[in-house]
């Protein structure tokens, strides 16, 4: 009786001591990213290094950075040299970590004497240097471009912050008081979070918390292990591309997959995937683990509790020195453009796999920096989702993507951007026509056009802007979308997918196109309603409904096909 | 000073509170009726009133579902939303956040917004942050969207243009013309005129969406009352617990959002101690909630229909509504939370719940599903209900789990009601230990139907030494409607304001011209707020304004370093700004049963009881009343009313424990030492072992924890 009750309960105080700690680290960073909507992550692991339950708001990229990260602290700080009260922070994109910006904060929970557990905190940080504000660095062709490397050290005492450490930190800042900031609430979130855990020990002891944990990953395992039953066997093979390496355009990289279904579990192979490339193209191990964890969880019952126990279950292989997993100094700072293209690799395998539960290709999340050209700076760092690929069955959802669960409340609003930056927000909308056409459509891609008030620098970090989303079935991608500068003629020119702090003269405006989904089926099989449900709701055009779709739209607007 | 009554619907029961001149109390609990709520209303203000003449009655407190009901079943009226040109999509592209199982859900499709995005209409004109006028409002765009309003027969409007919180002028232009062929217009501005264009919007889509309903239902509701010759004037509980007047309950209808949860609250901060923590757990929901110093804690965004971790406070889910409201957390389990096997074997309880109908098990009307509900009758703890209540069925259910599980019977019940007990205690938690308030000192208010038989179990997890458990905690928040004064709130965005002090009392005149008298009048108490935050973020906290910026930065600090843990000094700027003007109370708060006179309307607990009140709540007959093992010895004079076999872990397992009513416990000559049970007619207290039972002030029972007893 004991078992699958203290399973439950601690299950439950587990994640409210690491929400407890994303809660605080959000409303008290400074962060452009958390200030604009972006959530913090948070996560419990212990001394072995294994993640034991993470906030509802942190994405498996920042839990797996968090969980890879552990071992090399320990590594180069051995635990029995660890004492209550300190903290440690690393950004190493080789030893766990992500990218210059995202600093991965601990503080370990002792246990007679010695560290047990660990807190963990994490969030996109102001400013670290680099070659440009706000950490995107879209053509830096090694690490050292990307701002400051720091290897796992000493952030705090009992006593509080290091001096030396901090004096680093804010030297190499363009925010120095807004990197501190930030690292305040990261600290913060990580004694709150052990405070709970203390507790914790203290109700259950230190032999019923181990136990009750225990208890917790094997029967995440369990379950995942009998989702994970129910697909059908086999082997199933895709590869997605990535656009360019922004430094040769032009010239698209692959990553390949086979996903291998037998009796003894799941196999994620990404053998065959490109090699690694100085250009910002490429992720840390940590980062393609989550995206093919990420990817193969859509497929598998979506309530599954998601710590060690579920990563036992599946074997994720990724070629050492590939884009997947590549080594100094290799840059790491695009991360996402590979692992999405990896997550879309096994999206397509797992469609073919489970054709019932088929997703069309998906426009990417397309990141941008806004920033003025020199001090005092103000950042505007910001994103916007494509369209998420057709479902069979579903349309695919207009501009919210498939960015590891997260939705558009992390998209800013336009009236305290305005209210922050020099800039007006002159639209935001979606794109008519945009959506692969399809029996089921692909999402819209959205637009947003800036107007600026004072000189700056735009960054941008596109992808999927020249390869479409490809379409399933019969059905039609997505059509790309762009950046583009709009000069004060009103004349459009299109920007580089990535290009790196150009320049925009007060009064120009920025246009922010984000890429639909694709579809699923042919468009000609598309239901009669729900084309002219989406003529009366602005998704189609007229023009698309008879180019696209093959229909009449009569003068009295009633719908009508051939054949 | 007249009689008064406080009418709260429910989800199952109507309940309605009759308080005499003298202070005695008359209840009434009848079964809501969805499809007309006012029926219900009507039927349990006519048993209140027994031979009393309506005329005498002074007051009608309400506490309205409708506003929720409308926006979460959407039965709202159709709205047109108006806004700047290049975002009429803002409010269909929403911010939604996957929580959860949405995070993995590729199947996963938006809710819809709570407009249709073809009714999504622009007019030409643009306001900077700083309220400058960047283009000109161009009527004609405006005229044309209100010929195509008219034209689509929609009749209210929503109007929200960006920044207009900064300067409103384009907004009362543009409502001004669509006022001409559309009934209804509502102005974000005027509903909550903060920043974050999409918050705004949504609660000004609400309010037009809602307002209509509810002012048609509370227009209805006064004249039912007439015809029953009550002809007070109705006053509405919002959801900071204020009280408006109808009128603008119809005009500020989202501010009602929250109405019930908000009288139960105040019930419980009217219990006599200054710091407690309301626990109210009813059929489908627990929410908890923390007084300070008899003081609610305020928020100002909820959500609506919203999930996540936090039972649906979670920003980004469900529909944002920017009003001020009691900060209760929320969790999704109750007495009727299904209690079920995962794929792995593991015990879970809830989300789903058996509701009304088919019910628990034990209902006897169709459900088979283990409830928490079924599992506390196994236990002994509960004994009777609104309803019979049937054992054999209630075992059955839980031998649903047990069989599985391969334990024994009570085993499986006792899982249960522990696995339940700790969701009640996350609820606690998030009001608590979340905001950095340690819970121990405080004292936890336990009412609803199933609230007292956990509050002893959760306390414990905290360290919380004493549960008040209040007379009639079946029917609390109508009780606590009576206690609630009546009050307008008024908020602005305003960044860089060259006059923080004028402009909050422009908004205090502007409040209490909305309560028809001044400031200044006495007796009317004004408090001042304002919400700072360090240059640079994005979130504020709100502290009670000072004019002296040394004292309102000591403030934030202090208050910043309670919530986030961070001794932070830095620049501060002032964001907004917040006002609410309260009336003098209206009365003494509800005299305690334990004084009330023979004779009055409701010394008997049982008055409480549906079936006593001579109509039934239920239409079935009691044929199966009673449970198993009662053994009924005494009667209402004894010193006990029987014992009953209830099962506690710490004694292991079924013990005989004494069975007392709030009547018989008050005769003891000591304190009821646990394990016992005392049953009220809506509800029973569990009394563990290692805790004592004693009458408290007011007709309340006092729970204390031994170990906290001398303390």
């Amino acid at each position: 009786m004991r078992d699958p009750l203290t399973a439950e309960v601690l299950r439950n105080a587990l994640l409210v001591a690491a929400e407890e700690a994303g809660i605080v680290v959000v409303r008290s960073a400074y962060s452009t990213f958390i200030v604009e909507g972006s959530d913090a992550s948070a996560a419990i692991l212990d001394a072995r290094g294994r993640l034991v339950a993470q906030s509802v708001a942190t994405t498996l990229m920042n839990s797996m950075a968090l969980r890879a990260a552990l071992p090399e602290l320990l590594a180069d700080v051995p635990p029995g040299t660890m004492r209550p009260g300190e903290v440690y922070v690393l950004n190493d994109a080789y030893r766990g970590g992500v990218h210059t910006n995202d600093l991965l904060v601990y503080r370990p929970v002792f246990v007679g004497g010695a560290p047990a557990y660990f807190t963990a905190t994490m969030i996109h940080v102001s400013d670290l240097g680099g070659l440009s504000a706000g950490g995107m660095a879209p053509l830096a062709t090694d690490v050292f471009l990307e701002g400051l490397q720091l290897p796992p050290v000493r952030l705090a005492t009992a006593a509080g912050l290091e001096p030396a450490v901090e004096a680093i930190l804010r030297a190499n800042s363009r925010t120095p008081d807004k990197v501190m900031g930030d690292v305040r609430a990261l600290v913060a979130g990580t004694a709150v979070a052990a405070a709970r855990l203390g507790a914790l020990l203290g109700e259950y002891g230190e032999a019923g918390l181990a136990a009750g944990i225990e208890d917790y990953l094997d029967h995440t395992e369990a379950m995942t292990r009998a989702a994970l039953a129910e697909l059908p066997r086999g082997r199933f093979e895709a590869a997605y591309p990535i656009d360019d390496d922004g430094i040769t355009p032009g010239v698209a990289h692959h990553v390949r997959v086979a996903v291998t279904v037998g009796d003894g579990g799941v196999v994620v192979d990404f053998a065959g995937t490109g090699p690694q490339v100085p250009a910002a193209i490429n992720a840390s191990a940590s980062q393609s683990l989550a995206a093919a964890v990420f990817a193969v969880r859509c497929f598998l019952d979506p309530a599954l509790p998601m710590n060690d126990g579920c990563l036992r279950a599946l074997d994720v292989r990724l070629p050492e020195g590939s884009l997947l997993d590549a080594r100094s100094p290799h840059p790491c700072g695009g991360r996402y453009v590979p692992i999405y293209a990896a997550m879309e690799a096994v999206f397509q395998a797992l469609s073919d796999a489970v054709p019932e539960r088929a997703i069309a290709a998906s426009g990417i999340l397309q990141p941008f920096s806004i920033a003025a050209v020199g001090a005092p700076y103000w950042i505007h760092l910001a994103y916007d989702f494509g369209g998420v690929g057709a479902r069979r069955g579903l349309d695919g959802p207009d501009a919210t993507g498939v960015h590891f669960g997260v939705g558009r409340n992390s998209v800013p609003q336009a009236e305290p951007v305005e209210s922050r930056c020099p800039l007006v927000v002159e639209s935001v909308g979606t794109i008519p026509d945009s959506g692969g056409p399809g029996r089921w459509r692909g999402g819209l891609g959205s637009r947003t056009v800036y107007r600026f008030l004072a000189d700056c620098h735009v960054t941008t970090r596109g992808d999927r802007l020249r390869l479409a989303p490809p379409g399933r079935d019969g059905g039609l991608p997505g059509r790309v979308g762009g950046f583009l500068r709009r000069d004060r003629d009103g004349r459009l020119e299109r920007l580089a997918s990535k290009v790196n702090n150009v320049r925009f003269a007060a009064g120009e405006g920025f246009v922010v196109e984000t890429t639909g989904g694709g579809g699923i089926g042919p468009p000609g099989e598309r239901d009669l309603g729900a084309v002219a449900a989406d003529l009366a709701a602005g998704r189609v055009t007229r023009r698309g409904a008879e180019e696209d779709y093959g229909v009449r739209v009569a003068e009295d607007g009633s719908l009508s096909r051939d054949g | 000073m007249g009689y008064a009554i406080g009418v709260d619907v429910g989800g199952t029961f109507t309940d309605v509170v009759l308080r005499h001149p003298s202070g005695a109390v008359t209840v009434a609990k009848c079964l809501s009726t969805h499809d007309d709520p006012i029926a219900g209303i009507v039927a349990g203000v006519t048993r209140v009133l027994g031979g009393l003449d309506p005329a005498l009655v002074t007051r009608v407190v309400h506490a309205t579902t409708l506003a929720t009901n409308a926006v979460l079943e959407r039965r709202g009226v159709r709205v047109a939303f108006v806004t700047t040109r290049g975002f009429r999509s803002i409010v269909p592209l929403g911010r939604h956040a996957r929580v959860e199982e949405e995070r993995y859900d590729l199947r996963f499709t938006p809710p819809p917004p709570p407009v249709d995005p073809a009714d999504c209409f622009e007019v030409v004109e643009r306001v900077s942050a700083r309220g400058e006028v960047l283009t000109p409002l161009d009527l004609p765009s405006v005229r044309r969207a209100a010929r195509e309003i008219a034209r689509r027969g929609i009749t209210s409007a929503a109007v929200c243009l960006l920044h207009s919180y900064a300067n409103p002028a384009h907004e009362r232009r543009v409502a001004a013309v669509l006022r001409a062929s559309v009934p209804d217009v509502v102005v974000s501005s005027e509903v909550w005129p903060e920043i974050r264009e999409y918050e705004r919007a949504t609660t000004t889509i609400m309010s037009a969406y809602v307002g209509p309903l509810m002012a048609a239902y509370l227009s209805r509701l006064r004249d039912r009352l007439a015809e029953l010759g009550v002809r007070a004037p109705v006053h509405v509980m919002e959801s900071g617990g204020g009280v408006v007047s109808a009128e603008l309950a119809a005009r500020r209808a989202v501010a009602t959002i929250e109405s019930g949860p908000a009288a139960g609250v105040l019930a419980a901060a009217g219990i006599g101690l200054p710091d407690v923590i309301s626990f109210d757990m009813g059929g489908t929901t627990a929410k908890a909630c923390v007084v300070r110093g008899g003081r609610p804690e305020i928020t100002h965004e909820f959500h609506v229909g919203g999930k996540g971790s936090f039972g649906g406070r979670r920003a980004g889910t469900g529909v944002p509504i920017r009003t001020p409201a009691i900060d209760l957390a929320e969790v999704g389990a109750g007495g009727g939370s299904i209690a079920w096997l995962d794929a792995a074997g593991t015990l879970r309880v809830g989300p789903r719940s058996a509701g009304s109908s088919p019910g628990p098990a034990c209902y006897g009307l169709g459900g088979a599903e283990p409830t928490v509900t079924d599992a506390n009758l196994v236990l002994g703890y509960l004994g009777s209900a609104s309803l019979p209540l049937s054992p054999p069925l209630a075992e059955k259910a839980l031998d649903r789990l047990a069989g599985p599980l391969g334990v024994p019977r009570a085993e499986a019940a006792l899982a249960v009601h522990t696995i339940v007990s700790a969701a009640m205690a996350s609820a606690v938690h998030v009001v608590t230990v979340q905001r950095g308030i340690d819970p121990r000192g405080f004292a936890l208010v336990a009412f609803g139907g199933a609230g007292p038989m956990h509050a002893a179990r959760v306390a414990g997890r905290f360290g919380i030494g004493r549960v008040v458990v209040p007379a009639y905690c079946g029917v609390a928040s109508a009780a606590g409607l009576l206690t609630g004064a009546l009050s307008a709130d008024r908020v602005l965005s305003r960044l860089g304001a060259a006059d923080p002090a004028g402009l909050l009392d422009a908004l205090a005149r502007e409040a209490a011209g909305d309560l028809g008298v001044s400031p200044d009048d006495t007796g009317v108490r004004v408090e001042r707020s304002v919400d700072v935050r360090f240059r640079g973020q994005a979130h504020e906290l709100t502290v009670p304004w000072s004019a002296s910026p040394d004292v309102l930065r000591g403030r934030f600090f202090a208050r910043y370093a309670q919530v986030y843990g961070i001794e932070q000094r830095g620049e501060v700027e002032l964001v907004g700004y917040r006002v609410r003007v309260t009336l003098p109370p209206p009365a003494s708060p509800p005299e305690p049963p334990a004084a009330r006179q023979p004779g009055t309307a409701g010394p008997d607990p049982r008055a409480a009881d549906p079936r006593a009140a001579g109509t039934r709540a239920d239409p079935r007959t009691d044929t199966r009343t009673g449970t198993r093992a009662d053994t009924r010895t005494g009667t209402r004079t004894g010193t006990r009313t029987g014992t009953r076999a209830a099962y506690f872990p710490e004694l292991g397992g079924y013990t005989d424990v004494p069975l007392h009513t709030r009547a018989t416990l008050a005769a003891l000559p000591g304190v009821l030492p646990g394990p016992a049970v005392v049953e009220d007619p809506e509800s029973t207290i569990v009394v563990p072992p290692g805790w004592t039972a004693a009458p408290g002030p007011a007709g309340a029972v006092h729970l204390l924890r031994e170990e906290a007893a001398g303390a």
